[in-house]
């Protein structure tokens, strides 16, 4: 109740105002941003450069541009989850939230270009021990097929939830060129009750595909680019930790997305509520972290098999070491003790802090278990020997600040195409809500409509 | 969409109360049957007792069967109480109120058979103060806690202990309500389990805080239940079918699927034994149906990777693993039944909204689900075992045999006996949760329509 | 923590010498009062056999081989069966044994299913022996009841009685002085037993030989019982 103090009631016309401000007006923030993340950027195109000229046989030297793929598909890629999971749920508090995080859709475009190198540093699974048993084309053709269906699943499902809001757009900017792209990107849509079932129907459906192409692009990403390069490593939990994992980055991810969005000038929209709501995900999906990862660790290591010993060394207890306990802390002990208080959860700060160690620990997650994967360079049926840890070298940050910075400008970039608050959502919000009196208390009403009824 | 009805409290109470107080015609002599074939498997289990586990189809190797099956399978049973009561409780979905007791009660049932399972099927059950007891300490001889099989029992009475509590908790409000309308043994026997719960506003504020915690507490139990069940088989190097990372959640999300599935199986029972269809209506079964929909295809997934993963190498024990759980008869055929029951029956059948609103089809779905699961523990213990490891002189089968079938179907009975028996002495619907739901339910306006809405603080 | 043992005992078997003859089977049988098994128990593949000699037919008709491979408890370092007993009922001794505590075992038998080597069984029934044998039964061995898991443990009770002389005479167990049953059965000497602490004993010396493996060695067990290689001159393997 004390959250509702200082509650601003919106309402339609503002909503529109505010969500379409800075699609249609840039201003100075946006600038300065662009060409800040557009720099970064241009370093990471000299970088893999770089890198590319260094050819594609020693793969050991990829490494971190693999770790650096699979961190962006876990978080920015991941992303879009939040809105579908949300939307599936028909949590309220998502409104604000849901475009910011289905926006992340965008980022699929500098994934695909990223996919392309990978393609050459893998073996073709033939005579290999692989998930595809022989399969044609495997495993080239389709990790990349998958790859493709989500970047276009993703863009699909931002478009099908952006078209009311582009309508909006049309209306509300003056006659020019851009008015004609949002006319011509917002189509006929009208806002008929024909067109508002389809749009329900194509989200839902586009959500679902999204989310099992999201799980199954990790799963594939994980086996073919990290479990099948080590011999002997046997391991079917991996690809669920990775999508996991995936799962915890989308929420940080979110979070630290609402909170640049309360800087840029969106704090009447997200207050403490999806902050809270999310923490709690948050808290869930780290003790799942550990869940997972002690799943993983007491089998292989009561199992005492040489090679286990060794997997266990390579990606835990030997020279990724500092990297583990980094991991451990960052993804579960310290969101555990931010988060397990009401107080903190309840607020900006403490979700903040969360999610901000979360993605770095999902990051250094990610180094050491592809550029571990990546230094091996046996082959056989079992792991023999520990490759020692591979550290990154100029290129190699270069591609990291490139990659991170290229992602964030592309999300900016798309801003002004397509409002970062979903204008439509929130006003079905502001029509499914009323004050209604129990006993002596006045309470807030949340409407669920009932499909059908 | 069934119009949803204004009740009174008075009719609640008539309709959740009533049959508990007056025995139902059928009662007795289903209950009769029931005990008479709890009472074969209690003659079965001494017979091996007296004769010695030669009376089973166990062998070398298959030193494993039926009744461990059957334990892990009243185990996965028993998740379902508190994925429904704890998970949708903490979610606040509105619709769990008239399914978490019934849920509560399966845990807490199956559980208890679950438990009986290790100690029927161990060699000498008179010595098992040996595994539960920290016995012999003159000697310094301490259960081996290093052992899954220590684990086991830890994690299963915790979860018992706690899962009672819960049951417990929530029916307080409803002693209550039964004591105050009830005269002889039975107002004595709920006054003293009501604890002199009245409903002052300082008791219901405990009661909520207490239900709340308990909630958030049980969950890392109810993860670490099948986790450490799941554990008795992976850490097994030995047994290459076993011996994978994925078995823990993998586990936990089967028994989920399991579990959900019973509770569909006794909510339809309840609504069509007591005549409870103001209470218990579609739109549970639909919202019951959606979980399940999400959990079952959750389930495959890691069906999927461990079926993969177990034959990545193309080679050895792990091929003819395969070999025997897909093409061997009648193993070929178990493994028909069980994937067509636990995945391609359901699955496709609860994308359908009709299906999912009906009553006798979530029934009968649910009833395969739980026939598909029985097999897969099957399928994963019996063909590991029997195929454990690269010597093919070894290799062996293995058909359960008439006291394991008793047994089995004994638990059955068990459990159906345990709930019915229960119905007896308390109401199996939260009779105040019901009302709860029927003061936050507030209809609001949306132009010229109607919506459901839910007040929130 | 227990003054370390001068005894690790070992057995070396090889395969070369082997004629699958059985007789180690049968002693083995005799001397640990092992239940009879009959037609039954092996249909239902319920026969204990402490040391069994699994047989492999290798080739086509008519250039068909039997190969035999003697299979006893290899008594691993590093034993899966140990750590998976809830109760304590098999361990390692300091002499490199890995026994089986029969009063305390329950019947769960995760140890059974544990062995890669599957040399743990299991008493299905009351052992029972006709009143004509009931004389046989030797007096130092414990006879199993049911409901309980049994094991190879090298004879155990015959190093002992070894050790109890030794001792009084004021010496370690010489080489050779004990021997399992089987060892003392097998007529090609195929298998060897001793001390690989007594660098001397015919067990130590060959430890290093060429033809020596250990049986799933890549699973980490551990096994101390050595196997020797068959020797083929027709083996294009």
């Amino acid at each position: 109740m004390a959250s509702h103090a200082h509650h601003v009631e919106l309402d339609p016309a503002r909503v529109a105002r505010d969500g379409l401000a800075p699609t249609l007006a840039g201003g100075l923030r946006f600038f300065t941003a662009a060409r800040i993340l557009g720099g970064l950027f241009a370093v990471g195109i000299v970088g893999f450069v770089l890198r590319l000229s260094g050819g594609f046989e020693d793969r050991t030297a990829w490494g971190y541009y693999a770790a650096l793929f699979s961190f962006l598909l876990t978080t920015a890629g991941s992303a879009p989850f939040v809105a579908i999971g949300l939307r599936l749920t028909r949590a309220d508090w998502r409104r604000p939230i849901a475009r910011a995080a289905e926006l992340f859709g965008v980022v699929g475009l500098l994934l695909l270009l990223m996919f392309i190198p990978l393609l050459y540093l893998i073996p073709s699974a033939e005579g290999r021990r692989t998930i595809w048993f022989g399969l044609a084309g495997a495993p080239h053709l389709w990790d990349t097929l998958a790859v493709v269906l989500l970047v276009v699943c993703g863009l699909l499902m931002l478009y099908a939830s952006a078209v009311p809001d582009l309508a909006t757009a049309r209306d509300a900017s003056p006659p020019g060129p851009r008015r004609s792209v949002f006319a011509w990107l917002a189509g006929r849509w009208r806002g008929s009750a024909r067109q508002w079932a389809l749009q329900r129907g194509a989200l839902t459906l586009l959500g679902a595909f999204y989310f099992t192409l999201l799980v199954l692009v990790q799963t594939l990403l994980s086996t073919d680019f990290a479990v099948s390069l080590v011999p002997g490593w046997k391991d079917p939990l991996f690809p669920t930790y990775q999508a996991l994992t995936g799962f915890q980055a989308a929420v940080a991810t979110v979070v630290l997305a609402m909170v640049v969005l309360r800087w840029v000038g969106y704090k009447d929209y997200l207050g403490v509520d999806p902050f809270w709501g999310l923490a709690k995900v948050l808290l869930a999906l780290s003790l799942l972290w550990f869940y997972f990862w002690f799943s993983g660790l007491i089998v292989l290591w009561y199992g005492r098999q040489p090679v286990e010993e060794n997997i266990l060394k390579l990606f835990w207890f030997g020279p990724y070491l500092p990297l583990f306990l980094a991991t451990f802390v960052l993804n579960f002990v310290g969101p555990l003790l931010v988060l397990m208080w009401n107080p903190l959860r309840r607020s900006m700060v403490g979700p903040a802090i969360a999610s901000a160690m979360v993605i770095v620990g999902v990051f250094l997650d990610r180094v050491r278990f592809f550029v571990g994967a990546f230094s091996v360079e046996e082959a056989g049926h079992a792991l023999e020997h520990v490759p020692p840890a591979h550290l990154p070298d100029g290129i190699d940050l270069m591609l990291l600040v490139g990659g991170v910075g290229g992602a964030l400008f592309i999300y900016v970039m798309a801003t002004r195409l397509v409002p970062v608050l979903s204008i439509w959502e929130i006003r079905e919000g502001l029509l499914l809500r009323a004050r209604s009196a129990l006993v002596k208390l006045e309470v807030l009403v949340l409407g669920k409509p009932v499909r059908g009824g | 969409m069934e119009a949803r009805e204004r009740l009174t409290e008075a009719q609640i109470n008539e309709d959740l109360l009533g049959p508990t107080l007056r025995t139902p015609r059928w009662f007795w002599p289903v209950a009769g049957f029931l005990a008479s074939v709890v009472l074969a498997g209690a003659v079965s289990f001494g017979l091996m007792i007296n004769r010695g586990l030669g009376l089973t189809g166990l062998n070398r190797p298959v030193m494993w069967g039926a009744f461990i099956t059957t334990f892990v399978f009243w185990v996965g049973i028993s998740h379902a109480g508190v994925m429904i009561s704890s998970i949708l409780r903490l979610a606040q979905a509105e619709w769990r109120r008239p399914v978490t007791r019934a849920a509560e009660l399966l845990t807490v049932f199956a559980l208890s058979t679950a438990a009986l399972f290790p100690l029927i099927h161990v060699g000498r059950p008179w010595r098992l103060m040996y595994w539960f007891l920290p016995y012999d300490f003159p000697r310094m001889v301490w259960p081996n806690v290093r052992s899954p099989l220590i684990w086991d029992p830890a994690a299963i009475f915790t979860y018992l202990t706690g899962a009672s509590l819960f049951v417990f908790i929530a029916l307080l409000p409803d002693f209550a309500l039964a004591r105050d309308r009830t005269r002889g043994w039975r107002h004595k026997l709920y006054s003293v389990v009501s604890l002199g719960f009245r409903g002052s506003l300082r008791q219901w504020k405990l009661q909520a805080i207490a239900g709340i915690l308990l909630s958030a507490l049980i969950l890392p139990v109810f993860v670490s239940v099948h986790s450490i069940v799941s554990w008795d088989f992976a850490v097994a190097m030995s047994v290459e079918g076993w011996h994978a990372t994925i078995f823990a959640p993998y586990f936990v999300i089967g028994a989920v699927h399991s579990g959900v599935a019973a509770v569909v199986t006794i909510m339809a029972l309840m609504l069509w034994l007591f005549g409870w269809k103001r209470y218990i209506r579609s739109e549970h079964f639909d919202s019951l149906g959606k979980l399940e929909l999400a959990v079952g295809i959750g389930w495959f997934y890691f069906f999927f990777l461990e079926f993969v993963f177990g034959m990545v190498s193309l080679e050895g024990a792990e091929l003819a693993l395969k070999d025997m759980q897909m093409f061997q008869w009648p193993w070929s055929l178990l493994f028909g039944i069980f994937i067509v029951t636990a995945f391609f029956i359901p699955i496709p059948l609860w994308m359908f909204r009709r299906v999912r609103r009906s009553i006798l089809a979530m029934f009968l779905i649910s009833i395969s689900v739980n026939i598909g699961m029985w097999f897969e523990r099957f399928l994963i213990i019996v063909p590991g075992l029997a195929r454990k490891q690269p010597f093919a002189f070894t290799w062996g089968s293995y058909a359960p045999q008439p006291v394991e079938l008793i047994i089995v179907a004994a638990s059955f009975a068990l459990v159906l006996l345990g709930l019915l028996l229960f119905t007896r002495l308390f109401p199996p619907i939260p009779i105040y949760d019901m009302k709860e739901g029927q003061v936050l339910h507030k209809d609001i306006k949306v132009g010229r329509s109607t919506v459901p809405g839910i007040a929130r603080e | 923590m227990a003054v370390e043992s001068q005894y690790k005992w070992t057995m070396v078997v090889d395969i070369d010498r082997c004629t699958g003859c059985q007789a180690c089977v049968v002693a083995c049988q005799a001397e640990n009062n092992i239940a009879l098994n009959d037609e039954e128990s092996f249909l239902r593949r319920r026969a204990m056999e402490w040391i069994r000699i699994e047989r492999y037919w290798e080739g086509e008709y008519p250039n068909i081989k039997a190969r035999f491979i003697p299979v006893l408890c290899q008594q691993c370092e590093n034993a899966p069966c140990e750590p998976v007993c809830p109760v304590y009922a098999t361990h390692h001794n300091e002499e490199g044994l890995n026994v089986q505590v029969y009063p305390r075992c329950v019947g769960v038998r995760f140890c059974a299913n544990n062995c890669p080597y599957q040399v743990r069984f299991f008493n299905w029934w009351e052992p029972v022996w006709p009143e004509s044998l009931r004389n046989y039964l030797n007096p130092d061995v414990t006879v199993r009841s049911r409901g309980i898991m049994e094991k190879c443990m090298f004879c155990v009770q015959r190093i002992r009685r070894g050790q109890r002389v030794a001792a009084r005479e004021g010496r370690l167990v010489r080489d050779g002085e004990v021997l399992p049953a089987c060892v003392q059965a097998c007529p090609t000497n195929a298998l060897v037993f001793g001390n690989v602490k007594d660098p001397q004993s015919r067990a130590s010396r060959l430890m290093a030989h060429p033809r020596g493996y250990r049986l799933l060695k890549e699973t980490g067990t551990g096994p101390n019982v050595l196997y020797l290689k068959k020797v083929d001159p027709e083996f294009h393997g």
